[in-house]
């Protein structure tokens, strides 16, 4: 009886993969559900054992049993680990994500899972904080703070209750590298968090889910009660969000889990002091975590050797939008931005000119192609007005409105704001209206009312809205005053990030904001 | 002791004796001279001249009405 | 005294831990607690950072993003309410740039905002409007035609103030102030984004959600989004005077904020050490009645009570009750008259009503109404401790661990304390509730008792005695404290009483009806959860064994060492503004000012020198004696200042009857209340805003009264018992109660350092304050007690007398409820009615089954005494077999139904049990019917004719 490994992952099942795998159970065939490979123009992908190791083929659809069973399936891929987008990636958090059955303990174990956590045990507090600091991880949620940094906090901090929080409010659009990993790897993400649990002296740990994630729950929550005895006496538990974005900020994310109104907290005190219910508490992303079991396995130095100046190990990148090759890429440091657009991700889906990308999610910057020397790296990304954030990269085409993008940045910190601080609360929807009237003005330059000529025009209608000057110069210097205000007044990253898509769409695309475009770069 | 009147309302007289045997219940745990001294110094303290007046006069007139208690207080006060 | 803003440092004092930090604020080197805020620490040293959700009473917030500060080798700008200060932190607070980050934000806040400055009621007086001031704000930019707030309803449904959403700026103050200042969690924000906006409840009107109206809210609010409707009505303040307020016994400090001679509003004042800029519905809203119409401005008498009022002038109104307390004394004898002193009137007020009693009529037969609410606290605290008073300060209660509650209910009739207590409970101390009524501290959000012990009426006695049972036999007492601070001895004996198996928990639970166990519980967590602190009110005094309750309670404090400390404690909660005080001054018969006895003949003698008069040496009459007394035809005339005996005294028929047999009853007082139907003589009184003087809380705190407007009748109630005792010949020339004062200080031991000048440096100061303790005591007994050792008293559990049958099968217990005060003549003349217009008869659903009552049903409640008719209310606040009322409303007369069974000790009434039985009725009783008939001719008033 042949073995079949198909994807049970939310997208690789979105693309069809269930009625795939039931085709080939119907077959004969013994067939295992795995996460996903990553790369979501071969799924649904289907892989054969063989003595050469798995052969793939994809996308396949259920009529073609088969053309697959009997090799002659047009979309014959061959030894997929030798796959070009797959053979040119680190995989040290995604290494079994695609390949094991994400709820077999005999797989994770025969696949070097469970080694972390033990080495962690046989340690000392100290020594597993030291190595993640040895490791360099950062943190990945977005904000890329050393994590041993923070986990010494925390493990400084003098209280018997502490707590683990696992940030899997994955709300930015165009990421998905939690999902994948909850669903293609969850063990991972449990021992993560035993180890730091162990590192700082935690016993309970919760895993804040948001709803849009089905499978991740379920997968999340199937995989705790299998783990249970083995992470023991660490207690997890998986929290579900009820939508708003805001809970994805970590301090609105913990009110949520108290089950108050998620609510950004001022800072400090510092979560890490005072966390979760008044009491020290890591909380991390989920790829920081999932990142922490390779670096108890295989050593700090492992994971420190690969990346690129401040930036250490590597990064799941998720490539999204209008682009042909789209998925997850885990990757070292150091590369270009260009090469992850234009060689891994092989341009746009449209096959028209890539004209921007916006690395970070939608409060990330947008970067035109002028730009793709820039490598992947916290630094190197902030000196160029951008983030990396989780590592999402949305890409357009020339056909997109960078006004328009601008606009929809402050609109969906409009949509997403807690209300609490006033910069994010009214300054977003005083963002949208500016962008709007940018985008009437330079469409037509609105002919000033007659009845404003004279002294009795001056005064008529002199506290009537068209009193304020609404030509695109002035609202382009207004926008620019009020992404100040944002960026360096609001209480959080939402509102302190939104000026970064717009600013960055000022900045590169002038002349989708009525202005001129830039001079041609001297070079060209 | 209940109340009698159907107004709900003692005289005098009776709410006079309805107090001294009150006091002399809530006193009586010391036992004796003992809580027949305190209940006459509490009256001595806290009645007026004519109220103490009139529980002697009472306590002679009704033999019955008072409490061992009550009544040895009672006798105290008539001696001094 | 001119009109200034208090000012607001931005956040809260940092928690001591004694450590300082040193940094550098705009250039100046400044020394602080750890832990200060950056706002705070430049606000105390003279630099006002723009803020508008920062306020010093509420935790910090960071919203508003105003208050951005620059620290040098911090990246961005952080919010300084937020920021605590760091040692060698170089802040800059005015740079260029910090000035444009915060009118960037604060155009956006205008940009939202109605500008319509110069017709809005807060115009002067808003923070929005100085704060955009301060940051230079000139142009808003973003135009008005965006999205706005706007143009929301108002919310008008409160009776004190406005909700205008359209001028909200969303700072979450009132949410915050809601929350963590008052405790009621009514508040919320609602929505998401620009569209969040404050909500009461579940999105109700005011009126109907379960904002307590406290006015927290409406302090907080920066803008005018929630204002008082008075200053709507009269406009923003030009003045303020700072008084105490005259409800309750906490003894809240206001500012009366005035506008010439009218009064705007009363806010709490920050300073107030009782209530720390925090109050209640009725101090802060509830004054109205201060110039209600029905209040009688000119003396009145009249020869008979059927006749109608006559009003006259002060000089006949004087001269004729002069002349005739001296013809009653003359036909009846010296000890025929007497008077009654208030417990809602000065100290300085009520010195002279005993004053003119003891010097003026010669006798003793005077008498407060602390006799009806705690007489036993004055007789219980005085026999163990050695003093007639609560133990500790409020601010003690923020150092408790655990927090018996007994037969008090805070939340409703002390507001402010009881926000205060659940603040603490919040921070994690435990509480015990021992009520028949399932309380509002029982369960409320984010509070919630560990044990609540709801026992049947009349049983305290026995449920602290099997405390203490549990606490001796499982030897849980503090044998140490014992020891050094009480008599060993004394200590056995009692311990050897409560020991026997007949005071355990197990064998009083058929009394009690409270489950052994958790009353074994409570017990164990009062003696060993760590600082234990008791407080208490009427339900403990106002019962047959209310002294020996007291002393029970006095009992369980020594046992535990639970007294002597901050945080411990025996705390009676006072039910009028003045209780204390009343009794402190020397206002029962049978005491001079200080707790004196009249026999002490030093006492006496100096009393005898000062006033240059014999002085008796008998105790005289309480109320129900006088009462007794005039019934049996021997005592005829009572001066009763601020009183209303007729419905605040039990069984209204005996009491009426006393009253009608009198020749002559004066009657001082704001209004013709229900006693003045029974009066010969009506002396206008004044309120509290109308003259000077001082009141003395439940924490013996002295603070001052102060004339805020002319007394509206022409005289303060001190110059009119002044012009009686003249007109009797006594000649006193106080020309300021402050020399009143004088005089009380020096003929008062515990009171000879209290004088005008001091509390006003001092704001306030807790007796005793003399040269032992000069700077006041806000802790007694800590190194020993008043009367040297503890003194443990055995308290025998004896049963009331009343008990229920066939005929009266349920129990009837009465108290207040938040919105009222005591008889109601203030408050049920303010708009507080809105929340409590008549008394209703709170009833257990199964007990109203039984009679075939439906909530609203007009029931008639009857007792041996009497019967009266009100409305239902089914609640399972009562537990079946028990009903409740409030006797706020002279239409209902509770007290017809009270009985004049009282406390063994000291007489006061026992309101708290009385067997009655409850039916269905057509309308009112015939007594109901009667009264109303008499109180509407004794109620009519001939007006004084024009000068011939």
């Amino acid at each position: 009886m042949k073995r079949v490994f198909i994807s049970c992952d939310m997208a690789s099942v979105a693309l069809g993969a269930d009625a795939v795998a039931r085709a080939f159970v119907g077959a004969g065939c013994e067939v295992v559900r795995t996460g996903s490979r990553g790369l979501f123009s071969i799924e649904p992908l289907v892989e054969i054992e063989t003595e050469a190791g798995r052969i793939g083929y994809g996308p396949v659809a259920p009529c073609e049993v088969e053309a697959v069973l009997d090799g002659t399936h047009r979309n014959y891929i061959g030894a997929v680990d030798e796959h070009r987008f797959f053979a040119a990636q680190k995989r040290f958090t995604f290494a079994r994500c695609g390949i094991v059955d994400p709820l077999s303990l005999a797989d994770y174990a025969a696949h070097r899972g469970w080694i972390g956590l033990d080495t962690a045990r046989a340690a000392e507090p100290q020594a597993v904080v030291d190595a993640i600091r040895a490791s360099g991880l950062r943190g990945r949620g977005g904000a890329g703070f050393p994590t041993g940094i923070k986990w010494q906090t925390v493990l400084d901090a003098p209280c018997r209750t502490k707590y683990i929080v696992c940030n899997a409010d994955e709300g930015d659009s165009g990421t998905f590298a939690d999902r994948m990993l909850m669903e293609g790897d969850p063990f991972c993400l449990i021992e993560g968090m035993a180890i730091a649990a162990h590192a700082v002296g935690a016993s309970r740990g919760f895993i804040y889910i948001r709803s849009e994630y089905p499978f991740g729950i379920d997968a999340m929550r199937a995989a705790i009660e299998l783990s249970a005895d083995r992470v023991a006496p660490f207690e997890l538990e998986v929290r579900v969000g009820a939508g708003a974005y805001v809970c994805g900020e970590e301090t609105a994310l913990l009110d949520s889990i108290e089950g108050r109104r998620g609510q950004v907290r001022a800072k400090p005190p510092l979560p890490a002091l005072a966390g979760l219910f008044g009491k020290p508490t890591v909380i991390n992303n989920v790829l920081s975590l999932a990142a922490v079991p390779f670096i108890l396995s295989e050593g700090a130095q492992a994971y420190a050797d690969v990346g690129f100046g401040r930036s250490r190990g590597t990064m799941p990148v998720q490539l999204a939008g209008n682009v042909k090759h789209g998925g997850l890429f885990e990757v070292g440091f150091g590369i270009t931005l260009g090469e992850l657009v234009n060689d891994i991700g092989g341009g746009t889906a449209s096959g028209r000119p890539v004209r921007a990308v916006q690395v970070g999610g939608p409060l990330g910057a947008y970067f035109p192609p002028s730009m793709f020397d820039l490598p992947f790296d916290y630094e190197a990304f902030t000196a160029a007005g951008g983030l990396i954030g989780h590592a999402g990269i949305t890409i357009f085409d020339d056909s997109v409105d960078m006004a328009q993008m601008a606009r929809f940045a402050m609109e969906f910190c409009a949509a997403e704001s807690c209300g609490k601080c006033t910069p994010c609360r009214i300054g977003s929807t005083r963002g949208v209206e500016i962008v709007d009237r940018i985008i009437a003005a330079r469409e037509s330059e609105p002919a000033r009312p007659t009845a404003n000529n004279g002294v009795l025009g001056k005064a008529l209608y002199s506290r009537a809205p068209d009193r304020i000057d609404v030509s695109p110069s002035a609202q382009t210097t207004l926008l620019r005053d009020l992404c100040d205000t944002m960026k360096y007044g609001s209480l959080c990253a939402l509102g302190g990030f939104t000026p970064y898509p717009v600013l960055s769409a000022l900045d590169h695309f002038p002349e989708d904001f009525g202005a001129p475009a830039p001079a041609l770069e001297a070079a060209e | 002791m209940a109340m009698e009147d159907e107004e709900g309302v003692m005289s005098t007289g009776e709410r006079l004796i309805y107090m001294a045997n009150q006091i002399a219940r809530n006193l009586a745990s010391e036992g004796g001279e003992r809580s027949a001294e305190m209940v006459a110094d509490h009256i001595r303290s806290f009645w007026d001249p004519s109220m103490r007046q009139r529980i002697v006069a009472l306590a002679a007139d009704r033999p019955n009405a008072l409490s061992p208690i009550a009544a040895a207080a009672v006798r105290r006060i008539a001696a001094a | 005294m001119g009109f200034t803003r208090e000012t607001d440092h931005g956040t809260l004092p940092a928690l001591a831990t004694g450590a300082n930090v040193t940094l550098t604020i705009d250039g100046e080197h400044v020394t602080l607690p750890e832990g200060t805020s950056i706002m705070r620490a430049a606000s105390l040293t003279g630099t006002a950072i723009p803020k508008l959700c920062a306020s010093d009473n509420l935790e910090s917030f960071g919203s508003c993003r105003l208050c951005l500060v620059e620290v040098e080798g911090r990246n961005g700008y952080p919010a300084s309410c937020t920021t605590p200060i760091a040692e060698g932190m170089v802040v800059r607070t005015q740079t260029e740039r910090l000035k444009e980050l915060r009118r960037g934000v604060m155009e956006l806040y205008i940009s939202d905002h109605p500008l319509d400055c110069l017709t809005c009621a807060a115009n002067g007086d808003c923070e929005l409007q100085n704060q955009a001031g301060a940051v230079g704000l000139r142009d808003v930019r973003y135009g008005y035609d965006g999205a706005t707030n706007m143009g929301q309803p108002k919310d008008q449904s409160n009776p004190y103030f406005d909700f205008d959403p359209s001028k909200c700026i969303v700072c979450s103050r009132c949410v915050r102030a809601c929350d963590e200042v008052q405790g009621t969690f009514a508040l919320t924000i609602e929505g998401l984004g620009f569209g969040s906006k404050v909500a009461a409840s579940q999105d109700d009107a005011f009126l109907a959600s379960e904002c307590v109206s406290c006015g927290a809210c409406v302090q907080a609010c920066p803008t005018a989004s929630l204002i008082e409707k008075k200053v709507v009505e009269t406009g923003t303040p030009d003045r303020s005077v700072i008084t105490t307020c005259a409800y309750c016994g906490v003894g809240c400090t206001f500012r009366a904020e005035m506008r010439g001679e009218e009064l705007v509003r009363m806010v709490p004042w920050k300073d107030g050490k009782a209530n720390h800029g925090h109050s209640c519905v009725k101090g802060r809203f509830a004054w109205g009645y201060a110039q209600h119409k029905e209040r009688i401005l000119h003396p009145m008498i009249r020869t008979s009570i059927t006749e109608p009022w006559r009003e006259v002038s002060w000089d006949e109104a004087i001269v004729h009750t002069a002349s005739e307390f001296r013809r009653i004394q003359e036909k009846y004898g010296r000890l025929a008259v007497g008077g009654i002193t208030s417990s809602r009137c000065t100290n300085e007020e009520t010195f002279l009503v005993q004053k003119l009693v003891r010097q003026g009529f010669g006798n003793n037969n005077v008498d407060t109404c602390a006799r009806v609410c705690h007489s036993p606290t004055g007789y219980g605290l005085k026999t163990t401790f050695g003093t007639s008073a609560g133990t500790q300060d409020f601010d003690s209660v923020m150092q408790s661990d655990v927090i018996l509650v007994i037969g008090a209910n805070p939340t409703d009739a002390h507001p402010v304390f009881g926000s205060r207590m659940k603040q603490r409970l919040r921070q994690g101390a435990k509480l015990i509730v021992i009520d028949p009524r399932r309380t509002d501290l029982v369960r409320s959000p984010h509070v919630e008792a560990e044990h609540h012990l709801p026992l049947r009426p009349g049983t305290n006695v026995a449920m602290l005695t099997a405390m203490a049972h549990v606490i001796v036999t499982e030897e849980l007492y503090d044998e140490a404290f014992i020891r050094e601070r009480c008599d060993w001895d004394e200590f056995q004996d009692w311990a050897d009483f409560v020991s026997e198996a007949a005071r355990s928990p197990e064998a009083i639970e058929p009394l009690t009806g409270v489950r052994a166990e958790d009353v074994r519980g409570a017990a164990r967590l009062y003696a060993t959860g760590g600082n234990g602190a008791i407080y208490y009110g009427l339900g403990v005094t106002e019962h047959s064994q209310g002294s020996s309750t007291v002393m029970a309670i006095a009992n369980l404090a020594m046992a535990t060492g639970n007294i002597g400390r901050e945080g411990v404690g025996v705390n009676p909660l006072r039910g009028q503004n003045n209780v204390q005080g009343a009794c402190d001054m020397g206002s029962f018969p049978h005491e001079f000012s200080g707790y004196r006895h009249v026999s002490d003949d030093a006492t006496r003698a100096m009393f005898e020198a000062a006033w240059g008069v014999k002085l008796d040496h008998e105790p005289g009459l309480r109320i129900p004696n006088m009462l007794d007394a005039a019934t049996d035809g021997t005592f005829k005339a009572l001066f009763i200042q601020g009183e209303d005996i007729l419905q605040s005294d039990p069984n209204t028929h005996h009491v009426a009857a006393g009253l009608a047999a009198m020749e002559c009853v004066v009657v001082q007082d704001l209004f013709l209340n229900e006693t003045a139907n029974y009066a010969h003589v009506f002396l206008p009184g004044s309120t509290f805003l109308e003259k000077d003087g001082t009141f003395t809380n439940a924490e013996r705190r002295i603070q001052r009264v102060r004339k805020v407007m002319a007394p509206l009748n022409g005289q303060a109630d001190w110059e009119i018992v002044q012009l009686v005792a003249n007109a009797m010949g006594l000649g006193w020339s106080y020309s300021h109660p402050s020399e009143i004062m004088d005089e009380i200080a020096a003929l008062t031991p515990t009171f000879a350092g209290v004088h005008y000048d001091r509390l006003d440096a001092e704001g306030s100061l807790q007796w005793p304050a003399n040269d032992a303790a000069p700077g006041g005591t806000p802790t007694m007994h800590i190194d020993g007690f008043a009367r040297g050792k503890g003194k443990f008293i055995v308290t025998d559990y004896i049963p009331t007398d009343e008990k229920t049958g066939p005929r009266f099968p349920l129990l009837l217990t009465t108290g207040r409820i938040l919105s009222h005060y005591n008889v109601g003549a203030q408050t049920r003349r303010t708009a507080n009615t809105a929340w409590h217009p008549e008394d209703r008869l709170e009833i257990h659903p199964a007990d109203a089954e039984n009679r075939g009552i439906k909530d609203g049903d007009w029931v008639g409640l009857k007792s041996r005494a009497g019967e009266t008719t009100l409305r239902a209310q089914i609640t399972e606040r009562v537990a079946p077999g028990v009903v409740y009322t409030t006797f706020h409303h002279p239409d209902t007369q509770a007290n017809v139904i009270t009985t004049d069974y009282s406390d063994w000790a000291t007489n006061c009434p026992e309101y708290k049990v009385t067997a009655v039985q409850v039916g269905l009725s057509n309308g009112p009783s015939d007594w109901q019917e009667d009264y109303a008939d008499h109180a509407r001719q004794s109620r009519r008033i001939a007006p004084l004719e024009a000068a011939e």
